[in-house]
């Protein structure tokens, strides 16, 4: 005898599988792990979903995810201002963040332009930049978007729109991933990063 | 479970679990399949940029019972058209040739001549001219390869022949019926046709009887560009059953946010 489809199990089954990478027999395992776990420890994890969701916010300024009306990069006095790195998605800038190679401010777009799904600037964030940079103190604005289609054709699009305002606007660079062999690279990497070459 | 290998065009990608794609070809051996390229998204990916739309690669697939999903097992870049991805004009154009092929063609039914004009048709924009001309004759090459040829040598309504066709010098173009219609037929449907002027015309009649090569010298401008386009437009939207992302993606419509928060307010 299968679960019963109308019981509470189920709900929470069909629940679990509305989650990305998550399938029926997973899904299946989780529930039944929950059961077994104490109340307060499940409990917690229903709090916790409950409070990411009343509790988080798009920051004012950046549109990262925030605590409140500013995310704590656009509170952090310590960081520097004339710097602007522009990421898609808010779970890039932490990408980026743990690495430790950029201590200025981040503008997350919320999105990328693309031609093949048919989605065009008024889906991003990007007037929004455009409105920091009105507002003076930028120096440089890096665009980290995705090196694909998606993230070029946003790339393109934020540098044409950029260009009146007179900052420097540079592109994060493409190239070989470190401790990769290099007659694995696949062509149009290898092009990148020759025409992306510094001098030593 | 055979180990299959084609020449393919990528038509699209998505991503799928924790770093895989699903990504959408159009192969010269078993017409648009879709596949799983397990790992497409890491950054040691032996795929590389080979899975990008609008490349021309060598594809290996290992094709699994019961499974509409092929595994991409390789892939080797033949072409990556450059261009493509650096204008904003050109990209739209290559996007609405791939998505146009993905809308009118079924999976496993494979066509070499839908192959070889996606194929001229990214070629062509790679070499420079004007993108939007060049998707308003890729169009109208593919329609009439796929079974969609607009129809006009007599009305589609009422098989009436040319001479009929005209009403003050203008042609009545019906979207929904895929070509000409005559006076008596278009008042019957006045607001569900188009007037194509007699340079409209002539140049999709042009367009149609021309090989791909040649076809490419047509020009198009002001009143009969805006004809045409808006013809074209109007049909593929009938052909897919829904409206494709339009060219001038930059004008797209907002959609609905992907998030379900907001600003502290």
């Amino acid at each position: 005898m299968g679960i019963d489809q109308q019981g509470l199990l189920a709900r929470l089954i069909r629940e679990l599988v509305r989650l990305p990478g998550i399938g029926q027999k997973t899904a299946q395992r989780l529930a039944f792990h929950i059961l077994k776990t104490e109340p307060e420890e499940a409990l917690r994890l229903a709090e916790a979903i409950r409070a990411v969701k009343e509790g988080l916010a798009f920051c004012r300024q950046c549109h990262n995810i925030a605590e409140g009306d500013l995310c704590e990069f656009c509170l952090d006095p310590k960081r520097d201002r004339s710097k602007i790195l522009v990421v898609e998605e808010p779970s890039t800038l932490y990408a980026i963040e743990r690495s430790g190679g950029f201590r200025g401010l981040y503008h997350v777009l919320l999105g990328s332009l693309s031609p093949l799904d048919g989605i065009g600037p008024s889906d991003i964030r990007a007037e929004d930049l455009v409105n920091r940079l009105k507002d003076g103190g930028i120096q440089e604005v890096i665009l980290a978007t995705s090196p694909t289609i998606e993230g070029e054709a946003t790339a393109i699009y934020l540098t044409k729109l950029m260009k009146p305002y007179g900052v420097r606007v540079t592109r994060i660079a493409y190239g070989i991933p470190v401790g990769m062999d290099l007659e694995y690279a696949d062509e149009v990497t290898l092009i990148k990063s020759i025409e992306g070459r510094r001098d030593l | 479970m055979p180990l299959l290998k084609t020449p393919a065009i990528t038509l699209k990608s998505l991503k799928w679990g924790e770093a895989d794609r699903i990504v959408t070809f159009y192969t010269i051996r078993f017409g648009k399949v879709r596949g799983v390229a397990r790992g497409a998204r890491r950054m040691k990916s032996r795929f590389g940029s080979a899975l990008e739309p609008f490349v021309h690669c060598d594809l290996n697939l290992f094709e699994k019972h019961n499974d509409p999903l092929y595994r991409v097992t390789q892939a080797d870049i033949r072409e990556t058209f450059p261009r493509l991805r650096e204008d904003l004009a050109v990209m739209s154009g290559a996007a609405r040739m791939v998505n146009l092929v993905a809308a009118v063609t079924a999976e496993g039914d494979p066509a070499p001549r839908i192959f070889q004009t996606l194929l001229g048709g990214l070629r062509s924009l790679q070499d420079g001219g004007d993108p939007g001309l060049t998707t308003l004759l890729f169009q109208l090459k593919l329609l009439g390869q796929t079974g969609f040829r607009p129809q006009t040598d007599h009305c589609v309504a009422c098989g009436a022949s040319s001479p009929h066709l005209r009403r003050n010098g203008a042609a009545q173009f019906l979207p929904a019926s895929g070509g000409l219609v005559c006076a008596t037929c278009a008042s019957r449907h006045p607001d569900r046709c188009l007037s194509l002027s007699p340079g409209s015309l002539a140049f999709i009649q042009q367009a149609l009887r021309m090989t791909a090569s040649v076809a490419n010298r047509l020009k198009a401008t002001g009143r009969v560009r805006a004809e045409l386009e808006a013809a074209v437009e109007c049909y593929v939207t009938v052909v897919a059953g829904k409206r494709l992302p339009p060219v001038d993606f930059l004008a797209a419509e907002r959609r609905e946010p992907a998030y379900g928060i907001g600003t502290f307010s």
